[in-house]
C-alpha cells in the first residue's frame, strides 16, 4: 500500500459496479474538500476484456478532460502521489459492488437463536442463504446430508451453542458437515466460517481443516440474549472480497496502488450511515437506501443500533429476481399513462437483459421509476416485517444509488422516494446526487475529513423536509393548517386536505419555523413534539406536507389513478 | 466507448469450451469429430444417501459391539436386500439394504450408503472437431459455420434440420405450421403464442428459434422439453431482418442451439450454430462504436430493429427522458433517423458478407 501524505490534497475514488465503473476526483477548494469531477464508463471486467483496467483508464481519461489535470502518465500508469505541478493524485481508493453473491448454508442449533443470527449475518452482506439446518430440523440425517450435497454452497456458516454451552449437539451437527465435505469432490467443497461456541472452536476447526479452508470468528450468539455479528461479518465480507478479487480481472493488480485495500460497497455505505446515525436524533435513526443494478442495500443506524440489509435485486440484471417474485400490476399502477401490463413487463425484462441500456423516452424512464418505487417499498416491507429497526421514524432518509439519484427532476425523485418508502412523522430526505456514500465510507477509514466535508457539500442535496400526516377521513377533508415563518419575517400559510401533497417554498440551506394546527381527525407520529413550532431546513422541493395517508392507496380504476398521480406531480410542481 | 457486439455471422470460425461444473471423465480425444448430441464429458454427483444406525436397529449395547455386527466396508457395492449387519448366533437378526447402493463410510456404528448419484452429461452442443481436451473437465470444439447470438435461452441444447419459411420468420408462428415433419426439427419464427409452445412440445421438436417472445411466457418457456432461444428480446417485435435472411438461406440444413443463459462475466450466451464447409477467420470480439456500423436496438419503440450509425454525436446528448448519455444518429431504412443512446445499441458483426439472394430478402452487410 502507498502511504498517504501528512496533508493529502487530492483524492481519487473509483467505484467498480457490476455495470458501470465510476470515478470521482476530490480536492481542496477554499480549505475544504470538494468533488472536482466525476465520470463513468461501462465496467470491463466482463468477457471479452476481462480486466477492470480498461474501464478505469477510460474514466480517468474523461476526468482529465473535464478538469484539465493529468492523472495518467504516457505509460498508462496513475500518477501517485501528486506532482508539484498538481498532476496526479495523493490518495487512491477503490470500492466494489458484488458481482455474484456467496451461496451459503447455515448450520447451527436453534432456529430462533443461532440460525436467526446466521440469517441476519447473510442479510448484511452479499450472501444468499439457501438453506438452514438445525437440531429441530425434521429432516433425517441423510436428507440433510443430501441437501448439503445437492446445493454445493460456496460457504457453510457453522454456528450454534452459547459460549461454554451445548457441545454434544454441536459435535453431532459437525459430523454431518464433515461427512458432506468428504463426499464432495475436492475443489467443489465449501469453505467453513466457524462462529459458534468458542469452547469447540479449535477442535472443530481441526476437523474441518482436513477437508477445506476454515475461517473462524467469535460466536455470533455468545449468550442466549446477546448477539455479536460484527466480527463474523468482517470475515464474511473478506470472503466475498476474495471472491471479487478472483472475479474482477485486474483488481488484484490495481489493489497495491490503493491507499487502503479495496472494500465492498456495502461496508462503505454502512460506515457512513453509522457515522450519520451518531449525529442525528437518537430516538429516530438514519435510514440509508441504495438501489443498485444487481443488489440493493438498506442501512439503519442510531447511537446504539446499526443494521445493514442487502437485497438480491436491483434495476439492472437484478431485475430478474424482482420480477419473478412480484406482480407486474404493482409496478404498472404507478404509471401516469395507460400502458398494457405486458408492455411494462417486456420493457423491464429487456432491461434485465441489457443492464447498460439507458431510458431514452419519457415512457421508459417512467417505467423505471415505477419499478424503483416498488423496490423501495419491498425493502421497507421486509425491514418492518422482521422488526429489526427500533424505530419507524427516520431523520434523515438518505437516498443513494445511481438509479435513484439520476432522476432528472428533483420533484420526481422526491415523489418516487415518498411513494416507495412511505415514511411516518417528520423526515428530511437527502439525495446523494453522485452516489458517493459507499466510496466516502471507504475513504473515511483513512481520510475522515474528506467524508465529513463532502457530506456538507453540494454533492448531497436536501430534497425536502417532509411532514407525513395520517388520517382516516375522506379525501378532500381539511386536515391541518401549516404556516411557515421565514427568517426575513415573511410567512406562508396553507390548508392541507386529506389525500393531497403540498410544498411550502423554503430554499436549500435556509431554515424556517413550521407551525402545524391539526384538526382532530389527523395525526402525525410525533404529535407531542409539534405543539411547538418546528425548525425546518429547506430543500430543493421546500418543505413538503404529505397527507396522502399510510399506506398510500391508489384507486383501482386506471383513469382515476392516473388523474391522481398527475395531480400529485402537479401539486409539487413537477416539470 | 466499447461497443456491445452481437454476431449474426454467415461464416466464421467458432471455438466453444464445453466444460463440466465438477471434475469428471472426458469421453473425446483431440482431433475427433463430434455431433451436437455427443457426450463430451460426464461426471457423477452424489445425490441421495441413507444412514443405517446399527446401534439402534440391532439394539447393540456398545459401539464396538455394533461395529462387530457390520459386515460391510467403505466402497463395497450393494444390491437390494444385501445384509449390512447381523447380530450372529442361533436367532441372528439382520439389517438389509432397501435398494442398490455403495457404502460410503462406516463410523460409530453407523453405515452411510450412497443410494443414488446424479449423472451430469456435457453434450458437444455443436458439430465440429475437438481441438483441445481439458482433463477431467471437457473439451474445446471448433467448427466453421454461421453463428447467430441470442439474448435469452431456456438452458437446454437442441439440434435438427431447420424447418421454416420466410413468412414464419417474418411473423408469428402458427400452430398449423407444426406437422409430422416438425418432429426432431428446429423451427424458427418471428414470435409465437403459448399454444404454439405447447403444440411444439407435443410434437417433440428439436428446438425453437424466435426473434422475440412475450415476457409473460418466460415461466412456460423454462418448463419446455426443447431448447428455446430468443434472438433480440422480449415483446412482439419479432425477428430482425439480418437473422431472418441468414436463417432463410439455410432452411433444411442441420442447426444446433445452445440456449444457455447469458453470462456477461464468462461471455457464455445463447447461440445458434449452422456448420458449413469453407474456412473463415475468427470473429472480432471487441470494437468501438463508429459511424457506418450496423446496429440493432435493444429496447424501446424500435427494439429489435436493424439500423446503421450515421454519426456519433459529440459529448453527451440530452434525451427526451431527461437523462444525458453518449448517443448516435441512427438511420433505419431509407429516411427514418433517430437519436439513440450508444448503450442501447448492439453492433452487429457479420464479416462483410452478403447473405441470401436479394429476392429472398437478402441484406447487404456493412
Amino acid at each position: 500500500m502507498k502511504s498517504g501524505l501528512a496533508q493529502p490534497m487530492s483524492v481519487l475514488g473509483i467505484e467498480i459496479g457490476d455495470v458501470h465503473t465510476r470515478g470521482h476526483l476530490f480536492d481542496i477548494v477554499e480549505n475544504s474538500y470538494r468533488l472536482i469531477a466525476s465520470s463513468s464508463a461501462p465496467t470491463t471486467s466482463f468477457y471479452p476484456i476481462l480486466d477492470i483496467g480498461d474501464a478505469i483508464y477510460e474514466v480517468l481519461s474523461r476526468i482529465q478532460e473535464i478538469c484539465g489535470r493529468t492523472l495518467i502518465e504516457k505509460s498508462g500508469e496513475l500518477i501517485l502521489p501528486a506532482l508539484p505541478t498538481g498532476d496526479g493524485v495523493d490518495q487512491f481508493y477503490i470500492t466494489t459492488s458484488c458481482f455474484s453473491s456467496l451461496q451459503v448454508v447455515a448450520v447451527g442449533l436453534l432456529n430462533d437463536v443461532s440460525l436467526d443470527s446466521a440469517r441476519k449475518l447473510c442479510n448484511a452482506t452479499y450472501a444468499n442463504l439457501l438453506e438452514s439446518i438445525g437440531i429441530n430440523d425434521r429432516r433425517s440425517y441423510s436428507q440433510q446430508l443430501d441437501t448439503l450435497l445437492t446445493i454445493r454452497p460456496d460457504l457453510v456458516i457453522f454456528t450454534g451453542g452459547t459460549d461454554g454451552g451445548a457441545s454434544r449437539s454441536l459435535l453431532r451437527t459437525a459430523e454431518l458437515v464433515s461427512t458432506a465435505l468428504q463426499l464432495l469432490p475436492r475443489g467443489t467443497r465449501p469453505q467453513i466460517l466457524y462462529c459458534g461456541n468458542q469452547v469447540l472452536s479449535a477442535q472443530l476447526k481441526d476437523v474441518f481443516e482436513r477437508y477445506t479452508t476454515v475461517r473462524s470468528a467469535p460466536n455470533i450468539r455468545p449468550s442466549f440474549e446477546g448477539e455479536n455479528l460484527e466480527p463474523a461479518l468482517t470475515e464474511l465480507d473478506a470472503l466475498v472480497m476474495e471472491k471479487m478479487n478472483e472475479e474482477i480481472g485486474g483488481l488484484k493488480r490495481t489493489s497495491p496502488l490503493c491507499t487502503t485495500p479495496p472494500q465492498l460497497k456495502n461496508q462503505g455505505f454502512m460506515r457512513m450511515i453509522k457515522f450519520l446515525g451518531r449525529q442525528y436524533d437518537p430516538l429516530k435513526g438514519v435510514l440509508g437506501l441504495d438501489v443498485g443494478m444487481n443488489y440493493s442495500m438498506a442501512a439503519y443506524s442510531n447511537d446504539r443500533v446499526s443494521i445493514l440489509n442487502t437485497f438480491n435485486f436491483g434495476i439492472g440484471s437484478g431485475l430478474e429476481a424482482f420480477l419473478r417474485k412480484g406482480d407486474i400490476k404493482d409496478i404498472s399502477r404507478w404509471l401516469t399513462f395507460p400502458v398494457p401490463d405486458t408492455v411494462v413487463s417486456d420493457a423491464l425484462w429487456n432491461r434485465s437483459l441489457f443492464p447498460l441500456s439507458v431510458a431514452a423516452t419519457k415512457e421508459e424512464i417512467a417505467i423505471e421509476q415505477a419499478v424503483l418505487r416498488q423496490m423501495l417499498q419491498a425493502m421497507m416491507i421486509d425491514l418492518e416485517s422482521r422488526e429489526i429497526m427500533p424505530s419507524s421514524r427516520f431523520e434523515p432518509i438518505v437516498l443513494s444509488g445511481c438509479t435513484v439519484s439520476h432522476v432528472a427532476d428533483p420533484v420526481r425523485s422526491l415523489l418516487l422516494a415518498l411513494d416507495g418508502i412511505q415514511p411516518l412523522g417528520i423526515s428530511p430526505l437527502i439525495l446523494d446526487k453522485h452516489s458517493l456514500l459507499p466510496l466516502l465510507g471507504t475513504i473515511a477509514a483513512h481520510n475522515s475529513l474528506l467524508a465529513v466535508q463532502l457530506l456538507e457539500s453540494t454533492a448531497f442535496s436536501n430534497l425536502a423536509t417532509v411532514v407525513n400526516i395520517t388520517s382516516k377521513t375522506r379525501a378532500g377533508s381539511p386536515l391541518l393548517y401549516a404556516r411557515l415563518d421565514y427568517a426575513d419575517g415573511n410567512s406562508f400559510e396553507v390548508e392541507v386536505k386529506q389525500g393531497s401533497i403540498i410544498s411550502l417554498p423554503l430554499a436549500p440551506g435556509a431554515t424556517g419555523l413550521l407551525r402545524l394546527r391539526l384538526t382532530s381527525r389527523a395525526e402525525i407520529e410525533e404529535l407531542a413534539l409539534i405543539r411547538e413550532p418546528i425548525k425546518v431546513q429547506g430543500g430543493v422541493c421546500g418543505v413538503v406536507v404529505d397527507a396522502r395517508g399510510r399506506p398510500i392507496v391508489l384507486p383501482e380504476d386506471q383513469g382515476r389513478r392516473i388523474e391522481l398521480l398527475k395531480e400529485w406531480e402537479f401539486l409539487l410542481g413537477a416539470a | 466507448m466499447n461497443a456491445q457486439l452481437t454476431q449474426i455471422n454467415p461464416l466464421t470460425l467458432i471455438h466453444r469450451n464445453r466444460l463440466l461444473p465438477v471434475p469428471g471423465s472426458v469421453n473425446v480425444r483431440e482431433g475427433q469429430r463430434v455431433a451436437p448430441e455427443d457426450i463430451v464429458a460426464e461426471a457423477s454427483i452424489p445425490a441421495r444417501h441413507y444412514l443405517v444406525d446399527v446401534v439402534r436397529a440391532l439394539s447393540a449395547k456398545t459401539l464396538s459391539a455394533a461395529e462387530k455386527m457390520i459386515t460391510r466396508k467403505p466402497g463395497e457395492v450393494l444390491q437390494k436386500n444385501d445384509i449390512i449387519a447381523e447380530t450372529g448366533g442361533l436367532f441372528s437378526r439382520v439389517i438389509r439394504t432397501p435398494g442398490e447402493g455403495r457404502v460410503v463410510s462406516v463410523n460409530k456404528g453407523r453405515v452411510l450408503i450412497e443410494a443414488e448419484s446424479t449423472r451430469i452429461k456435457m453434450q458437444a452442443g455443436l458439430a465440429g472437431k475437438v481441438t483441445q481436451v481439458i482433463p477431467e473437465r471437457g473439451a474445446t470444439i471448433q467448427c466453421y459455420g454461421a453463428l447467430i447470438q441470442g439474448v435469452w435461452g431456456n438452458a437446454l441444447l437442441g439440434c435438427g434440420p431447420l424447418t421454416t419459411d420466410y413468412e414464419s420468420l417474418s411473423g408469428e408462428l402458427k400452430t398449423s405450421a407444426i406437422g409430422v415433419t416438425s418432429r426432431g426439427a428446429v423451427l424458427a419464427g418471428g414470435t409465437c403464442s403459448e399454444a404454439f409452445l405447447a403444440a411444439a412440445a407435443q410434437e417433440k421438436i428439436g428446438g425453437l428459434i424466435l426473434g422475440s417472445i412475450s415476457s409473460s411466457l418466460i415461466s412456460t418457456a423454462l418448463e419446455l422439453p426443447y431448447a428455446l432461444i430468443i434472438l433480440s428480446g422480449f415483446g412482439d417485435h419479432g425477428m430482425d431482418e439480418l437473422s431472418r435472411s441468414l436463417l432463410a438461406t439455410y432452411i433444411g440444413r442441420d442447426v444446433s442451439i445452445n440456449a444457455v443463459k447469458w453470462n456477461r462475466l464468462t461471455g457464455d450466451r445463447p447461440e445458434v450454430y449452422i456448420p458449413l464447409e469453407g474456412e473463415a477467420h475468427a470473429y472480432e470480439e471487441q470494437a468501438m462504436y463508429t459511424s457506418g456500423q450496423t446496429v440493432r436496438l435493444q429496447t424501446g419503440a424500435y427494439a429489435g430493429r436493424i439500423g446503421r450509425i450515421e454519426s456519433l454525436l459529440p459529448g453527451v446528448t440530452l434525451l427526451p427522458s431527461g437523462l444525458r448519455a453518449a448517443a448516435a444518429r441512427v438511420v433505419f431504412g431509407e429516411n427514418l433517423r433517430e437519436i439513440i443512446p450508444l448503450s442501447n445499441l448492439d453492433v452487429i458483426f457479420s464479416n462483410d458478407r452478403f447473405i441470401g439472394a436479394p429476392d429472398e430478402g437478402g441484406v447487404l452487410w456493412h
